[in-house]
């Protein structure tokens, strides 16, 4: 008897383990999801886009490096002020390499990220049953993706109205789901052409436009946005005709003269058509765009990038725009015409505030451009008072003509979107140098002007290089000529 | 406090009184070896009964026992005697020693005699340990004890856990810390610091591939087993141990400026017309001013720190009946610390273990320790916020109190005087801010664990063992309204903040061990040994926050206005293994063991779930050969062994591709991919090989043992750069990739010079030599980790800086080497050169003690030491830096600059400060110290003082000075871990190792080391 006490005692003790093994294989994390099975309803799709908007603002308001200042800091808008922290100074001289780190790496890398979330939620979008609302929920991935495409392709590549080269030269990566892009992460993929590239994000765009609601809830993208969309990049890629079609299918006024300076208070949202938002109570710490420009050190406003004497003064007095974009602030003894664009939310001098990626403006623009392009001066002219007439106090309808016209809309463009990411690609996509003045960077002119003032048109800067971690893991990837 | 102290004593008469009332005949007598020393602790058991006793310090006895009956003495390494109790009353007992030191080691998973043992283990003793201040957490007890265990105290905060790393750092991103087993139940090294030292019977250090692969995926960083105390068959055994002392910081081996020195400089400064200094009180004061400021004199080490008070109580009662063993324990420890203003660590703890043999074939066990600590932490950041910058920074002429016009204290409406925060103070007086930032963490540990043994037969056994450790970790972070980071940062309409966190990591253990055991033929002995384990850790947390408190005396959320934070998670891990260990010698002579474990992880990819971890191991007893008959060699064994193990600290759940949802948009929720995973992802793996001789001669007066090692750790976890394009947050695949190598030589020798009757003169100490190269890493491409890199070829984290080249004697200008070693003016962060050899980490690490016995007095020395490292002393650099001289104090060097053209052996002058005020090798310095650690002195009341009526088996008096005496010609203290706590926190809790952080590479102002000196007393009843 006590013999078999003791094998059962033994066997008990043995029996503890019977499981053990599978307890191994059933563990599960606690906190994260699984991407393979949590898209299973609109609403977790939703979360998925979310998240991708979340990356976009990643990039486009990092304080150091965002995509919404950057173009501006490497164009004739800015001067570097010599008492701020000097920051950015590499890109301001042109001498970024693909070790600078800042921008170069962070946008390749977030962009990229914003397109991993979309393809992660157009990957298994079928899961969700035909409705309205499964074609919202993929419009705005497909959109989302083209749209960090596109911010990809023209800073790393040329931009097709550039030069005739540009078309057939190194694009970028497209990284489609659908199209097995996205099956190995240990992938050395190969740059596809710009011309390849702007078919695709017009692609995705497109169908987008068919798919999207019209209104979806601030900082999401809906069908006025994809069309303005549409009319940037199809007057990017030279489609004058689709960039004029795809602008009169936006349905939405232009900001008033009196509700312009709450666009960038965050008072209002008059002619906002694209933003990336920022809840600034429960999202305090998140990243501080107007840094890029300026901060606040002990109650003053310290600039690091201060506007151009000579664009400043090139905007007349009966501009509207005027003290939208600069205020006069005394720094550590000097003046200097601060940037007034993106300080805070309200009163707030935080540089914590929504971006606006794409306002109406801009689409009278990319219209009142298009139209100059294909001819249609009348029409350009038009379309350009339209805008002017909300812009200046006592405008009177111009009457332009010939270059005179095409100054007109390109000098328009550049105050109106001063500040906002777009004048680098502005000249650049219009194959034109960068030539800054010899003003320095006090408030009357005076002070240190730019160390580089001119860079010719056709320089290899106008590419950033891609990220050195990029060429180092890609062994198939091609660096832009010069670097 | 009086009242635990009462407590004990009245705790300990009433076990006392019960202790004799039995109506025998007493039977004395000394026990004593072959050389006449006495032996104390030499069992004495009356055969047939439980009627037991013990040989006090002097070896003396006594018993009550029944004429006709016999006593058996026992004793390690002696052979047992039996006396027939007649009619005399008094038996002396000669014992002799038996054929070997019949030594038992524990190794993994049971224990063995260390003559048949083939494997490298290390064993540290309860004697070894008791002279360090109890406050000190076992870990940094190590420090010096046992070769090849590496051990940096990562500051000197009482309470604090210390870097253990055995036979040097086999990981790059891993934890390189050691497994922790205590009495077979597994606990984290972040918990070490609250186990009571006074419990611990042996630690025993498994360091060669024989014992630890063993452990499989957990047993590459060496393993610590830690045995507590057990009862032994006998009367009650009471032991009261008490002791009090003090610390204070360690003398800095510099002097810093008084205020008019400190005035002085900032005039120099001026007078050389340098940016800024014009403006210095030194400079622009009038006289009068100045003669105001130099009588506010202030030496902000004195009003910030103070002496620590250190207490130590315990009480311990250990025995045995027939069949049941019991050791419960008792123990108080408080050190306050040197920071003035705050409580500092303060530690209850408390224990039962116990057995019993339940039938003949079946003993039961429980060990069971509860133990809580409190403490609260000084800021340790490299800021305004830490004390211990503070007293470094703040100027002497800046008062610790504000001053009016006419130089008398500021006091508030209430009376109470203001702090000054002017100044070098920068708006953060510190000394109020440790009152209004209270920090408090407690930790509230329980180890415990069960085991049933079963004896099947002669040949079948069987060990089932179930334990857990659980620690409930809460911390209190406070801003208190009005207080000095809430009046800068806070918001008014809600003053106050408070933040608790309160997490649960509970981790349990069960194993079974089926063991067969056989002779044959009379010499061929076979042991086999058949292991299943699972285990697995919950860690769970919770934190929230709020804001706007009524009042300070409240710490808690529910009188707050609004909650501000809210947080939870949980993490699990999950281990299943099984092993099959085989022992075989043939009469003792020849050994031969092997192992062979399979570990199933949770944290391994689904390509390598399973693990198989082998060794093998041979051992030759030199001694036991016929031919070493008569020679002077009592033990001679050479062995060698060679086996895999596993470093499994990895991040969970890494072969999964995560959806995170950590961050919001516009207030939304997001699901982002959070990381790539990689589905072959597993161990780090090791391979070593150990050859070792140990030997003992001359009648065993002098022993010693050496060891050869190579190791070798590759699949190290290394992120692999992939393609941005695939949208990864890091842009890389966590894959086991690196290899390091770490080799060395390990000598421990301890000799008698004198042993007899009245005097026994020991020494020892053990010495390790560390080699260590990075072999291998991604594409051979360097890792840069800001001033130390990682390069194949090179040390692990050798340095990486601008080579400075002394001040230009012509004009003051400090000078560089570039890349090319061409002298240069310019400092260029591109010049940073690889400095071969330099790096963090120790060539030679050891510790030596003496010790003399001499009747009942005894002196101990423990040194401990190292050498071969290079530490960067920032902390230096602060103290002659050219910049910033307005609002910090310096060192007195500083006045040590060029001045005229041909000065040498100068500091740069202060108008090159651009150049000058850089991180380059002027500030590298060497690291080797030897410290005096321990310096004890005791004495042991002979027995004839000891009134038998009172009780008292033994009684014995010390004072014991830690740290008094350090040997160094490093300009600072040199024993470093942390230099700061942002940039690591060793033993963290429920955190990986922190990447790119070596201890002791540089020194900032972490909590600094003490020396202290204590008193206590220790009796046995």
């Amino acid at each position: 008897m006590k013999k078999y006490i003791k094998y059962f005692s033994l066997l008990s003790m043995a029996l503890v383990f019977v499981g053990c093994n599978d307890e191994l294989k059933e563990l599960e994390p606690f906190v994260q999801g699984n991407p393979s099975t949590f898209f299973n309803t609109e609403q977790t799709f939703q979360y998925g886009v979310d998240g991708a908007y979340a990356q976009f603002f990643n990039y486009y308001a990092d304080g150091a490096n965002g995509y919404q200042g950057l173009p501006d800091i490497l164009s004739d808008n800015v001067i570097i002020a010599r008492t701020g922290r000097l920051s950015n100074e590499t890109f301001y001289d042109y001498r970024y390499q693909p070790n600078t780190g800042g921008s170069v790496s962070l946008w390749w890398s977030e962009a990229y990220e914003a397109i991993s979330n979309a393809n992660l939620v157009i990957g298994q979008i079928d899961n969700l049953a035909d409705s309205p609302e499964k074609d919202n929920i993929l419009g705005q991935a497909l959109a989302a993706r083209a749209i960090a495409h596109f911010d990809l392709v023209r800073a790393y590549a040329k931009i097709p109205t550039q030069s005739a080269d540009a078309a057939q030269s190194p694009g970028i990566i497209y990284i489609k789901v659908e199209d097995g892009d996205t099956d190995d992460p240990l992938a050395n993929p190969t740059r596809e052409t710009v011309a390849s590239n702007y078919t695709e994000i017009l692609g995705d765009l497109t169908r987008a436009s068919q798919l999207i609601g019209d209104d979806n809830g601030e900082g999401r993208l809906n069908k006025n946005g994809v069309f303005g969309m549409l009319s940037r990049v199809y007057l990017y890629n030279g489609q004058y005709q689709d960039a004029i079609s795809a602008a009169n299918q936006v349905d939405a006024p232009i900001a008033t003269k009196e509700q312009l300076p709450g666009v960038f208070t965050d008072d209002n949202n008059a002619g906002v058509l694209i933003e990336w938002s920022v809840n600034t109570s429960s999202e305090s710490t998140y990243e501080n765009v107007g840094v890029l420009y300026s901060q606040t050190v002990s109650g003053d406003l310290k600039s690091e990038y201060v506007i151009d004497y000579a664009f400043y003064t090139s905007i007349d007095t009966s501009d509207v725009r005027r003290p939208i974009m600069v205020e006069r602030v005394m720094y550590s003894n000097n003046d200097y015409n601060a940037i007034n664009k993106f300080k805070g939310e309200g009163t707030q001098i935080n540089g914590l505030l929504d971006i606006k990626v794409l306002r109406m403006a801009e689409v009278f623009l990319n219209k009142a451009e298009a139209q100059f392009e294909l001819g249609m001066e009348t029409e350009a002219l038009a379309t350009l008072n339209v805008l002017r007439a909300e812009r200046y106090n006592n405008f009177v309808a111009g009457t332009e003509t010939g270059s005179a016209l095409e100054e007109a809309i390109q000098f328009n463009r550049r105050v109106e979107l001063s500040f906002e990411g777009h004048r680098f690609f502005d000249l650049k996509r219009r194959g034109k140098a960068i030539t800054r003045s010899d003003f320095g960077d006090f408030a009357d002119g005076g002070g240190t002007p730019a160390e580089i003032k001119v860079l010719p048109a056709g320089d290899n800067k106008f590419q950033l290089p891609l990220p050195i971690g990029e060429t180092n893991a890609n062994s198939n990837i091609e660096q832009n000529p010069g670097y | 406090m009086k009242t635990k102290f009462t407590w004990y004593f009245v705790m300990g008469f009433f076990l006392l009184a019960q202790i004799s009332f039995a109506q025998q005949k007493t039977v004395t007598g000394t026990v004593t070896d072959q050389d006449g020393f006495e032996l104390p602790g030499v069992n004495i058991i009356e055969e047939g009964t439980s009627n037991g006793q013990q040989t006090n310090f002097d070896g003396q006895y006594s018993i009550e026992v029944e004429q006709g009956s016999t006593l058996i003495f026992s004793y390690v390494g002696f052979k047992d005697e039996e006396v027939q109790v007649g009619q005399s009353n008094t038996y002396d007992v000669v014992m002799e020693q038996g054929e070997s030191l019949e030594e038992v080691i524990v190794t993994g998973y049971g224990q063995q005699s260390r003559e048949l043992s083939t494997s490298a283990v290390s064993t540290v003793t309860s004697e070894e340990i008791e002279n360090l201040v109890p406050s000190t957490s076992v870990d940094n007890i190590l420090q010096g004890k046992a070769a090849g265990v590496q051990v940096t105290a990562a500051n000197g905060r009482p309470g604090q856990t210390a870097f253990v790393q055995i036979r040097g750092a086999g990981s790059i991103n891993a934890s390189t810390a050691p497994l922790y087993i205590v009495d077979g139940v597994p606990i984290n090294q972040a918990d070490v610091n609250n186990i009571n030292p006074n419990d611990i019977a042996q630690f025993s250090i498994l360091k060669d591939a024989a014992t630890v692969s063993k452990y499989g995926s957990r047993g590459a960083n060496g393993v610590v087993l830690i045995t507590t105390k057990r009862g032994s068959k006998g009367d009650a055994k009471i032991v009261f141990r008490s002791s009090v002392g003090s610390g204070s910081k360690i003398d800095d081996p510099f002097d810093l400026m008084d205020a008019s020195q400190k005035l002085e400089l900032e005039r120099q400064y001026a007078a050389l017309g340098v940016n800024g200094a014009d403006v210095l009180p030194g400079a622009s004061a009038s006289p009068e001013r100045l003669a105001q400021l130099i009588s506010y004199d202030t030496d902000w080490e004195e009003e910030l720190l103070r002496n620590s008070y250190i207490q130590s109580n315990s009480l311990s009662i250990s025995g045995g009946a027939d069949k049941l063993t019991y050791f419960l324990s008792l123990g108080y420890d408080k050190n306050s610390g040197i920071l003035d203003r705050i409580d500092g660590f303060e530690r209850v703890s408390a224990r039962l273990n116990s057995t019993y043999e339940a039938k003949d074939w079946l003993t039961v066990g429980t060990n069971i320790s509860l133990a809580r600590n409190t403490t609260d932490l000084p800021r340790d950041r490299n800021n305004v916020q830490n004390p211990f910058r503070a007293l470094y920074d703040y100027n002497p002429y800046d008062p610790l109190y504000a001053r009016d016009a006419d130089g008398n204290v500021a006091t508030s409406a209430d009376g109470s005087p203001i702090f000054n925060t002017s100044g070098s103070i920068q708006g953060f007086p510190i000394a109020r801010a440790l009152k209004t930032e209270p920090e408090d963490n407690r930790n509230f540990l329980i180890i415990g664990s069960l085991f049933a043994d079963l004896k099947i037969n002669d040949k079948f056994s069987n060990r089932f063992q179930v334990g857990g450790t659980s620690n409930r970790y809460n911390r209190t972070n406070r801003s208190l309204a009005g207080g000095v980071l809430n009046s800068a940062v806070g918001n008014s309409d809600f003053p106050g903040t408070q933040t608790d966190n309160y997490s649960q990591d509970f981790e349990y253990n069960v194993n079974n061990v089926l063991s067969y055991s056989d002779t044959f033929g009379e010499l061929h002995n076979f042991r086999a040994d058949f292991l299943l384990e699972y285990n697995e850790r919950i860690y769970t947390e919770l934190r929230a926050g709020s804001r706007g408190y009524p009042t300070p005396d409240i710490p808690y959320q529910i009188i707050a206005a609004e909650p501000t934070l809210a947080y939870s998670t949980e993490a699990r891990r999950v281990l299943f293994s099984q092993g099959l260990f085989v022992d075989y010698d043939y009469d003792g002579k020849y050994l031969a063991s092997a192992s062979i474990r399979s570990d199933g992880s949770s944290r391994f990819g689904p390509n390598n779930k399973y693990g198989y971890f082998y060794s093998g191991s041979l051992g030759w007893n030199i001694a036991r050969e016929d031919f070493m008959e008569g020679s002077f060699f009592n033990d001679l064994k050479l062995r060698g062994s060679y086996g895999t193990a596993g470093n499994q600290n990895i991040p969970d759940f890494q072969y999964l591709n995560l959806l995170g949802f950590d961050s919001t948009y516009n207030g939304s929720t997001t699901a982002v991919p959070v990381g790539v995973g990689n589905p072959d992802v597993k161990w780090e793996a090791q391979s070593t090989l150990d050859i070792g001789v140990e030997f003992s001669m001359l009648n065993r007066r002098l022993r010693g043992v050496v060891d050869y090692y190579v190791k070798t750790s590759d699949d190290l976890l290394l992120n692999r750069p992939i393609s941005n394009t695939v949208g990864d947050e890091n842009n890389s695949i966590l894959s086991n990739i690196g290899e390091i190598e770490n080799k060395g030589l390990e000598v421990t020798l301890s000799g008698d010079i004198v042993r007899n009757q009245n005097l026994r003169w020991t020494i020892g100490g053990n010495v390790a030599f560390l080699d260590n190269e990075v072999k291998k890493l991604v594409n051979g491409v360097d890792i840069d980790n800001g001033t130390t890199i990682l390069r194949e070829g090179e040390e692990r984290y050798t340095f990486n800086l601008v080579r400075y080249a002394g001040v230009n004697p012509a004009n003051g200008q400090a000078l560089y080497l570039d890349t090319e070693g061409n002298v240069t003016s310019e400092y260029l962060s591109g010049n940073n050169t690889v400095l071969s050899g330099k790096s963090p980490i120790a060539n030679i690490e050891g510790g030596f003690y003496t010790s003399i016995n001499y009747k009942g007095f005894g002196l101990r020395a423990d040194f401990v030491g190292k050498a071969g490292n290079y530490i960067l002393n920032y902390q230096r650099s602060d103290g002659v830096a050219i910049g910033g001289i307005g609002n910090s104090n310096r060192r007195v060097e500083a006045f040590n600059y060029w001045k005229n053209p041909g000065d040498q052996n100068v500091l740069p002058s202060p108008l090159y400060q651009g150049t000058a005020d850089q991180t380059s090798t002027r500030f590298l310095e060497k690291g080797d110290y030897v410290r005096l650690r321990t310096l004890t002195l005791d004495y042991n009341l002979p027995s004839q003082f000891l009134n038998d009526n009172l009780g008292i088996d033994s009684f014995r008096i010390y004072a014991t000075g830690q740290n008094i005496l350090t040997f160094s010609k490093y300009e600072g203290d040199p024993e470093i871990g942390i230099g700061s706590g942002e940039t690591a926190n060793a033993g963290g809790r429920n955190s990986q190792a922190t990447t790119g952080f070596v201890p002791g590479e540089f020194s900032l102002y972490s909590y600094p080391q003490t020396k202290s000196y204590t008193i206590g007393i220790e009796v046995g009843f």
